[in-house]
C-alpha cells in the first residue's frame, strides 16, 4: 500500500515532465523553423533605376546613421528637402558605430527591413554589396541630369564601386591628415613634414618641457593599422601589391614600422601604448602634444573656441608623402528597401552640388570637388587654406582594405602591429604575420 | 504545476541553446542570404585547432583565478571587519555595494580614463611621488583589468560572505571561546568550515560571471596589446559578429561550456556534500 500511495504522484509527475518534454522538443523545433524562415525578402521592390524623383512622392524614408557630427548636419537640412518634397518622411535613428553593423545587418535580412536607407562603412561595401544586401545605383546615377557623379572625389567613388557596379554615392569622408599647432612649431623654427624623415626628425624635436611631438594612437586593431598605413604611404609602400596580394613584407613597411615604433618611443606620450582617438584629441588640445594624425574635419573641433586656450591655433596638411588613409561613409539603398525611389530623392538631392554647400559651411565633410571650390565655402567656411589641405588629401588617398573579409584583415594586421610597438614581437615578424593575415583572411 | 515553469526556461534558456548548437554545425555568416549549409563537426575542429582561441581561453581562465582569488580573500577579510562593526553598518554597507551598481562598461570607460598618464588622477598622483607606471602596457594590462574586477566585484564576495558569517551559529563559537580558544584558531577550525558552503556558492557564481568579462576589455584595451588582454568573450565576438562567422562562434560558446560545465557539477557535489 505504502508503495502504491508513493508510486502514483511520482508516475504522474514523470507524465507531466514527459509530455512537457514533448512540448519543449515541439515548441524548440518549431521556433527554430520559424527562425530559419524568418531570413529573406518576402517584401523587396525592385529598384526602377528611376533618376528623377516626382516631387509628390509619398513615402516614409526610415535611414540608420552613426551619431557623430555629421549626421546632425543632414538633420538640419531635412526641413528644406521637404520643402521640395513635401510627402516624403524622413526618419533618422542615429546610433554608435559599434551598434550599426548588426542592425544593418538584422534588417537586410529581414521580410520585414527597419530601414529603407543605409550610410555604410568602407570596409562593408565590400560584403554587403556581394551578399546581395545592396541595390546597384549605376543605373539612377545614370538617369539623374545634375549628379555630376565625376565631380564627386575618385578615391571616395572607388569606394562605393564593387566590383565595376556602383552601390553608393558619398556621404562623408574620413580621410586623416597631419593636424598640428602652428604656434609649436613656429616657436621651434620647424616648417610642417613633407616626409616620413622630416616626420620623425620633426616630432622628436618638439618632444621638450613636457610637451611630446606626436599624440599617437596605437591601440591594438583599427587604430594602430589606420594611423600607420600613413607612414606606411609616406615610406613609399603600400598595403597590396598589383595583384591583391598583401605587401606589408615590403622594405618601406620595415622602415614605416621601424620609424613608428622609434616615435612611440621617443616623441609620444608616455604609456600611450592604449590610445586611440579621445586620448591623442585631448592631448594636443590642452598642448600636451603638438601634433596627430588624424581625420582631416577635426580641425574645425580643434579650433572651436570650446575646445580650450590653444583654439585658433592648430592647422591642417596632408599627411608627410603626400598620399594618406581614406575612410568614407556611402549613401546605400538596401535591396529589401520599402522605399527605394524616395531614398533616391533624398541621396540625389542632399548631394546635389547646390545643398553639398550648404552642408560643408555648415561643418560637414567634403565628398564634391567642386564644392571645395566654390566662393561661399572659402569665404563662409573654416578658411581656404584647410580647404586647400582638404582637396589635396582627397586626391591622394587609400582606404585601408580592399575586396571581403576587410574588418578581420585590419584586425589582425593592427593586432601584428601593436605587438611589434609593444615590444613583444620583432618589427619583421609583425610585418610578415600581418601579410600572412592579409592573404589568408582575403584570400589572395 | 511544472508545465509553465518549463516552458519558460524553454523560451528563455532551452531555443537558445538549441539554436546556437544547430548554428554551431552550419557554416552561418552574418552576411549571407538564405539557408546556411551543414558542416557537421567541422567549425568544432577549426576552433580545436585555432591557437587565437585556445590563447584567449587561457587568457580567461588566469583572468578569473587571479580576480576571484583576490576578491575571495579580500571579501572575506573584509566581511569579518564588517562583522564586527558596532556604529554606521548601514550606511557602510551600502557604501561598500555602490561599485556592483554601476554598469560594467561605464566602469571601464572611467577606469580608461583613470590610468590615462595625461588625464587620469591615478597616474597623476604616482607622478607625485616620482612613479610612473604604464597599466594597460605590456605584461600589465591583464593585472590591470584584474584589479578593475577586483574593484568592482568584492563587494558582492562581502555581501555573501557576510550574510554567511551572520548565519552561523553561535554556540560553537562561544563554546570554543569559553575553552580558550585563540581568534585565530576559531576562525580556521570553526568559522571558515562552517563558511564552506556559502564560500564555494560565492566563488562559484562570481567564477561564472568574471568568465563574462568583455566589457572592461572592450572599453579599455581592445584586447591589446597584442592578444594579452584577449579573452574567450571578447574573441568569440569579433569571430561571430565583426567578422560576421556565427556558426564558428557558436561552436566556440560551445566548446566552453563543456570546459565549464564540469566545473560547475563539481563545485555543486562540493557544495552538497558540505551541507549534508
Amino acid at each position: 500500500m505504502q508503495i502504491a500511495f508513493f508510486n502514483q504522484p511520482i508516475r504522474k509527475a514523470n507524465q507531466v515532465i514527459k509530455k512537457a518534454t514533448k512540448m519543449i522538443a515541439l515548441a524548440s523545433v518549431t521556433a527554430l523553423l520559424a527562425a530559419g524562415c524568418a531570413t529573406g525578402t518576402g517584401s523587396e521592390v525592385e529598384s526602377s533605376d528611376l533618376g528623377v524623383i516626382p516631387t509628390d512622392t509619398t513615402a516614409t524614408v526610415r535611414i540608420l546613421m552613426e551619431a557623430v557630427p555629421d549626421t546632425d548636419r543632414v538633420k538640419d537640412l531635412i526641413a528644406d528637402f521637404n520643402a521640395v518634397y513635401p510627402n516624403i518622411t524622413i526618419e533618422i535613428e542615429a546610433l554608435a558605430f559599434d551598434q550599426m553593423r548588426d542592425k544593418l545587418i538584422a534588417s537586410f535580412q529581414s521580410a520585414e527591413p527597419t530601414y529603407d536607407l543605409i550610410v555604410a562603412d568602407n570596409p562593408w561595401m565590400d560584403d554587403f554589396a556581394p551578399a546581395g544586401f545592396l541595390q546597384p545605383l549605376d543605373g539612377r546615377i545614370a538617369n539623374t541630369p545634375d549628379i555630376d557623379y565625376e565631380d564627386f572625389f575618385g578615391p571616395l567613388r572607388e569606394i562605393a564601386d564593387v566590383d565595376g557596379v556602383t552601390y553608393g554615392v558619398p556621404f562623408y569622408n574620413y580621410a586623416l591628415g597631419y593636424l598640428y599647432n602652428e604656434q609649436t612649431l613656429a616657436s621651434a623654427g620647424l616648417s610642417v613634414p613633407t616626409s616620413l624623415d622630416e616626420l620623425v626628425a620633426t616630432s622628436k624635436a618638439l618632444t621638450a618641457g613636457g610637451q611630446t611631438g606626436l599624440a599617437m594612437q596605437p591601440q591594438r586593431g583599427y587604430k594602430i593599422f589606420e594611423e600607420w598605413a600613413n607612414f606606411l604611404f609616406a615610406a613609399g609602400g603600400s598595403i597590396y601589391n598589383s595583384d591583391g596580394s598583401g605587401a606589408l613584407d615590403s622594405p618601406e613597411a620595415e622602415a614605416a614600422l621601424n620609424a613608428y615604433v622609434d616615435l612611440y618611443n621617443n616623441a609620444a606620450p608616455e604609456n600611450s601604448l592604449n590610445w586611440a582617438f579621445d586620448e591623442a584629441f585631448r592631448s594636443v588640445s590642452t598642448g600636451a602634444s603638438a601634433a596627430m594624425v588624424s581625420y582631416n574635419w577635426n580641425l574645425p573641433a580643434l579650433n572651436s573656441p570650446d575646445a580650450g586656450d590653444l583654439a585658433g591655433n592648430f592647422k591642417l596638411a596632408p599627411m608627410p608623402g603626400g598620399k594618406q588613409v581614406l575612410g568614407s561613409w556611402t549613401w546605400a539603398i538596401p535591396t529589401n528597401s520599402a522605399a527605394p525611389d524616395a531614398a533616391w530623392a533624398f541621396i540625389s538631392w542632399l548631394t546635389s552640388k547646390e545643398v553639398d554647400v550648404k552642408r560643408v559651411i555648415a561643418g560637414g565633410a567634403a565628398i564634391r570637388t567642386s564644392t571645395l571650390e566654390d566662393s561661399r565655402v572659402l569665404s563662409e567656411g573654416f578658411g581656404a587654406d584647410y580647404y586647400d589641405a582638404i582637396k589635396a588629401i582627397l586626391s591622394n588617398a587609400a582606404p585601408l582594405s580592399e575586396g571581403a573579409g576587410g574588418e578581420e584583415m585590419i584586425q589582425a594586421v593592427g593586432t601584428e602591429l601593436n605587438e611589434a610597438v609593444a615590444g613583444t614581437k620583432s618589427v619583421k615578424d609583425a610585418l610578415l604575420a600581418a601579410n600572412e593575415a592579409i592573404n589568408s583572411i582575403q584570400g589572395k | 504545476m511544472l508545465i509553465p515553469l518549463l516552458a519558460v526556461s524553454v523560451v528563455a534558456v532551452g531555443f537558445p541553446l538549441v539554436y546556437a548548437l544547430y548554428l554551431s554545425l552550419t557554416d552561418f555568416k552574418l552576411i549571407q542570404k538564405g539557408t546556411a549549409n551543414f558542416v557537421g563537426a567541422e567549425n568544432y575542429i577549426e576552433s580545436f585547432s585555432n591557437d587565437g582561441f585556445w590563447g584567449a581561453i587561457s587568457t580567461t581562465f588566469t583572468y578569473v583565478a587571479l580576480a576571484v582569488l583576490i576578491e575571495t580573500v579580500l571579501g572575506l577579510l573584509i566581511a569579518l571587519a564588517l562583522q564586527k562593526q558596532k556604529w554606521a553598518r548601514d550606511l557602510t554597507r551600502a557604501m561598500l555595494l555602490a561599485p556592483m551598481f554601476i554598469t560594467p562598461i561605464a566602469v571601464g570607460l572611467i577606469f580608461r580614463f583613470l590610468l590615462n598618464d595625461q588625464l587620469g588622477i591615478i597616474p597623476f598622483l604616482l607622478d607625485g611621488v616620482g612613479l610612473s607606471y604604464d597599466f594597460l602596457g605590456s605584461g600589465r594590462a591583464l593585472f590591470t583589468l584584474v584589479l578593475i574586477d577586483v574593484w568592482q566585484w568584492t563587494p558582492f564576495m562581502v555581501l555573501l560572505l557576510l550574510a554567511g558569517l551572520e548565519s552561523i551559529p553561535k554556540q560553537p563559537l562561544e563554546a570554543a571561546r569559553v575553552d580558550g580558544a585563540s581568534g585565530w584558531y576559531i576562525l580556521r577550525r570553526i568559522t571558515f568550515p562552517l563558511l564552506v558552503p556559502v564560500l564555494s556558492v560565492a566563488i562559484l557564481l562570481r567564477s561564472l560571471d568574471a568568465l563574462k568579462v568583455f566589457e572592461y576589455v572592450y572599453a579599455t584595451t581592445r584586447g591589446g596589446p597584442g592578444t594579452q588582454t584577449e579573452t574567450i568573450q571578447y574573441f568569440t565576438y569579433q569571430t561571430g559578429i565583426q567578422f560576421f562567422r556565427l556558426g564558428e562562434a557558436s561552436s566556440m560558446a560551445f566548446i566552453l561550456l563543456l570546459l565549464v560545465l564540469p566545473l560547475i557539477v563539481l563545485l555543486f557535489r562540493r557544495l552538497n556534500r558540505s551541507s549534508r
